[in-house]
């Protein structure tokens, strides 16, 4: 996706037929390294710098006043003169007005932060209700992030347990499979940037993986209608048929993956220009980088995932064995006017027809491996 | 048949319409949350384990406290243990956050004077006509004119008390000049004393007060004078309402044994013998700055089991009685885990924010469907049409508050909404390619296409169903409104796409226009529908 625009627009137009013919299962292999590599940089900063907890699910006091003439420095002494510990004093600026905004750890009661409060409003100029105060309890705070973890779990089972009632295990595993993926991605850019992590977070991840959900269903669905294609009359095995099927619905899943952020990334950058608060902007990169992963996840990850653990099974198994056997004996018609880019996994354009829904037709089929090089 | 496909698509165009029209009309509009109004929220958590009527108790507590404040729309709720409440708009958030935390004991106090009604009865100001005779009680302003007569009463008290009167009668003076108009005033030397409630910062156990007792409508019913507390909630063993032999509803109360039933029992002397200190023979409940009830004390002194408080009760009422004694022997102490106030300028931007994206949100939407699919494009703008009335509609009517959050998972849920005609049009797109005309491919693509968007509403659903039962604050509101708009997402899919790009499919204008049209979208014209697919075939 990232190819230059000349390449780019031939690889358009086919996408829009629904004539593109990437092996996705075939090089499965490398996309779950690419993956796993992002996993494991994501995991060990986890380890190392862990997660950058926002004040509800870690406990403690924000203020937020408008900033008035007060400097930062100015704000700074001030709120260290209180004795505030963790203390960190920041500006926000937004729609033409500068704010600040005051982090500190948990006080002792509710009426310590009200008289911070007070100290604020008599410092900027302000009225003490134009002061925000946000204070979370640290128990409360840790009782917070259980829930979220609770939830996030709980989503994780049920959607797999819905996924294996509407189409089977072997679909629900890759599904399973690819949420977590997205989960760790999103967690792992978090820890790396450093992003504060807030109640909008986890909303974040659960869109993401609400959208990962809505994608893979859509893949899936497609699989279930193309399994009938799958035997030695169609010369296709299993994962011929994945393949077919994600090249069929490419362009589908772009789709979804583009009107879905169109909103969403509208809501951000609006949002945070008017409002000004990096928690915004947080949020944004997060959702888009996470929206990115559920829709790769869901191509690159759980369909080839799939096939393979199909073509376990011992009938799939016994006709893609069968096929590779008739395969390197008979020269294919599709070996005419292919054009490789020295890849095993290129997209090849092919003088065949478009890939039809109609059972009659036959797939071009995709170089297989057999072929000596 | 024709008219059978449309009469769908005309009841949900006529439902959405007129849902929005009557919501409009009425006056109707979502109500807005704490970061979209400004306001005060704090979550109560209490400080030792405690029973769930305790805890609902506290909740009562805490709403009549509330409603003190003057706010449109206060939001107490139970949570768990937690108690959330919710204030949006409030005026003095600082003193919203005080006045929600403290706890509330209850205390034996006597009766030193009762008033019926209120004190607002009482400071009434009457205008006395030549000839006539009005009684204006202590306190009151008369006007007299000439040649009336007016009577000034000291205020009537239960019964007459012995020698003592602790109560300040401000008597008022009457002059009636000859010929001339009047105004009294209290007397002479002495502006006439405020008469006020006390307050709840001045109600401490020492304080002679003056509290009100109030109906279950909030009416003041009776005004008393009371005596410091001679006995706190404490004493109280426990309490439960019962009938006795006449039928009648009545609260057993015990009291527990040792210092508890002595402290009792020598209010309950003084009160019997209608001492300077209880002069009425009444002891009345207070909680919390309420008097609850100021029964009359009818035995020098009593077992701890068997204490009878009787009067004409109602069945709810005497329940009243006994759960507010109940809790005063064990009064929850809450904690204010988290406290959140939001100023208004904040929430009103907050709001700006949120409509101003979530429109140009749609706007881009649509406007991408409309290039890349062309006239079905129409269909997409007026499905979202349709499909926001009625969300506006049911948000206003239910009455739930909109966050922030909850704003978000509406955006969310245009996503979704729109992916799900992104699934139609692709697989009428799948249709044309194997073969079929447009018009008969309508219904084939959306019986297939309405599969896939039914199993994936059905998982966003879940996802929300479960996330709301499972969390608390924002995320809540998020998945709130993600399965509200989800559900209506089916419904207008069901109901209204389906018809509309039949009617759209059936229309040779809006199918064949050269660059507008359906065709040209769906990229039918380009396929080679019918041309030989070279080898393989």
């Amino acid at each position: 996706m990232t190819s230059p625009v000349q390449e780019r627009r031939s690889i358009f137009t086919r996408l829009y037929h629904g004539e593109t013919q990437i092996r996705f299962v075939r090089s499965f292999k490398k996309w779950a390294v690419v993956s796993g590599i992002v996993i494991v940089i994501g995991l060990l900063s986890l380890w190392q710098r862990g997660l950058n907890l926002g004040i509800d699910f870690e406990g403690g006091v924000v203020w937020e006043v408008p900033a008035g003439d007060v400097s930062v420095t100015d704000a700074q002494d001030a709120m260290e003169a209180e004795g505030l510990e963790g203390l960190s004093v920041q500006t926000l600026t937004a729609d033409g007005e500068t704010r600040l905004r005051v982090k500190a750890e948990p006080l002792d009661t509710v009426a310590e932060a009200q008289g911070i409060t007070d100290k604020l409003a008599e410092l900027t100029g302000s009225e003490a209700n134009d002061v925000s105060l946000n204070s979370v309890g640290p128990s409360w705070g840790e009782e917070i992030s259980r829930k979220a973890l609770r939830a996030l779990v709980f989503f994780l089972i049920a959607i797999t347990i819905y996924i294996t009632f509407r189409f089977e295990l072997r679909m629900a595993i890759p599904t399973l499979v690819a949420l977590i993926h997205d989960v760790l991605v999103t967690v792992g850019v978090y820890s790396l940037a450093g992003f504060e992590v807030t109640p909008a977070t986890v909303i974040a991840i659960l869109t993401i993986l609400g959208f990962s959900i809505y994608d893979g269903i859509v893949v899936f669905d497609k699989v279930d209608e193309n399994t009938k294609l799958v035997g030695t009359g169609n010369s296709m095995s299993y994962s011929d048929m994945v393949d077919l099927s994600l090249n069929q619905v490419l362009m589908r899943s772009l789709n979804t993956s583009i009107t879905a952020l169109l909103p969403v990334a509208s809501l951000l950058i609006l949002g945070s220009f008017i409002l000004g608060a990096t928690t915004l902007q947080e949020f944004a990169l997060a959702l888009l980088i996470g929206l990115f992963a559920g829709a790769y996840s869901s191509i690159f990850i759980a369909s080839p995932l799939l096939a393979l653990l199909k073509e376990r099974e011992p009938r799939y198994r016994e006709l893609k064995a069968r096929l590779a056997g008739r395969q390197s004996a008979v020269r294919t018609p599709a070996a005419v006017a292919t054009t490789a880019v020295g890849d095993d996994d290129a997209v090849t354009t092919s003088a065949g027809p478009a890939p039809a829904l109609s059972g009659r037709a036959i797939p071009p089929r995709p170089r297989k491996k057999g072929r000596k090089r | 048949m024709r008219r059978k496909k449309l009469t769908p698509l005309i009841f949900i165009v006529l439902a959405a319409a007129g849902s929005l029209t009557a919501v409009l009309v009425s006056d109707t509009s979502p109500q807005l949350g704490l970061d979209l109004q400004g306001g005060v929220s704090v979550v109560l958590q209490p400080t030792e384990a405690a029973s769930d009527e305790a805890l609902s108790q506290a909740r009562e507590i805490i709403r009549s406290r509330v409603d003190a404040l003057g706010v449109a729309e206060p939001e107490i709720v139970r949570q768990g243990d937690s108690i959330v409440v919710q204030l949006p708009g409030v005026k003095n958030q600082q003193r919203a956050i005080e006045l929600v935390g403290d706890t509330a004991e209850l205390r034996f106090r006597p009766v030193l004077l009762m008033i019926p009604g209120s004190l607002d009865d009482l400071s009434s100001t009457t205008t006395t006509a030549t000839g006539e005779t009005t009684t204006t009680v202590a306190g009151a302003t008369t006007t007299t004119a000439t040649g009336a007569t007016t009577t000034s009463a000291p205020v009537s008290g239960q019964s007459a008390v012995g020698g003592a009167t602790p109560y300040q009668d401000p008597s008022s003076t009457t002059t009636t000049a000859v010929g001339a108009t009047t105004t009294t005033t209290a007397a002479a030397g002495e502006p006439a004393p405020a008469i006020e409630l006390t307050p709840r910062e001045d109600d401490v156990p020492e304080a002679t007060v003056l509290l009100e007792e109030v109906d279950a409508d909030g009416q003041a019913v009776n005004t008393y004078q009371l005596g410091p507390a001679g006995a706190t909630g404490r004493i109280v063993k426990t309490a439960r309402a019962e009938l006795d032999q006449s039928g009648q509803w009545g609260v057993a109360l015990e009291i527990k044994g040792g210092d508890g039933i002595d402290t009792f029992n020598a209010l309950a002397a003084e009160c019997f013998s209608k001492a300077q200190t209880c002069p009425t023979g009444q002891l009345a409940i207070v909680l919390d700055s309420e008097v609850q009830s100021a029964p009359n004390i009818q035995q020098p002194s009593f077992e701890a089991d068997q204490i009878q408080i009787s009067g004409s009760f109602t069945e709810s009422e005497a329940k009243d009685l006994a759960l507010v004694l109940r809790y005063g022997s064990l009064p929850v102490t809450l904690e204010a885990q988290t406290v959140q106030t939001v100023s208004p300028t904040l929430g009103e931007d907050s709001l700006r924010a949120g409509l101003a994206a979530g429109l140009l949100g749609l706007a881009l939407v649509c406007l991408y469907m409309i290039l890349y699919y062309r006239a079905l494009g129409v269909v997409v703008v007026l499905g979202l049409c349709v499909w926001s009335s009625l969300l506006y509609a049911i948000i206003s009517k239910l009455g739930v508050a909109l966050s922030l959050a909850g704003v978000t998972g509406i955006v969310v849920s245009v996503g979704v909404t729109v992916d799900s005609y992104v699934v139609y049009f692709e697989r009428l797109k799948d249709e044309l390619r194997a073969g079929r005309t447009l018009r008969s491919s309508t219904e084939r693509a959306f019986t297939r296409a309405f599969r896939t968007i039914l199993a994936a509403d059905i998982s966003s659903f879940i996802g929300a169903a479960l996330l709301f039962t499972l969390t608390v604050g924002p995320v809540r509101g998020f998945a709130f409104f993600l399965g509200i708009s989800t559900i209506l997402d089916v419904v207008v899919a069901w109901f209204f796409t389906r018809p509309m790009v039949g009617l759209l499919a059936s229309s040779r204008v809006f199918t064949n226009a050269p660059r507008l049209g359906v065709a040209r979208g769906l990229d039918a014209s380009r396929t080679p529908v019918a041309s030989p697919a070279g080898a393989g075939r």
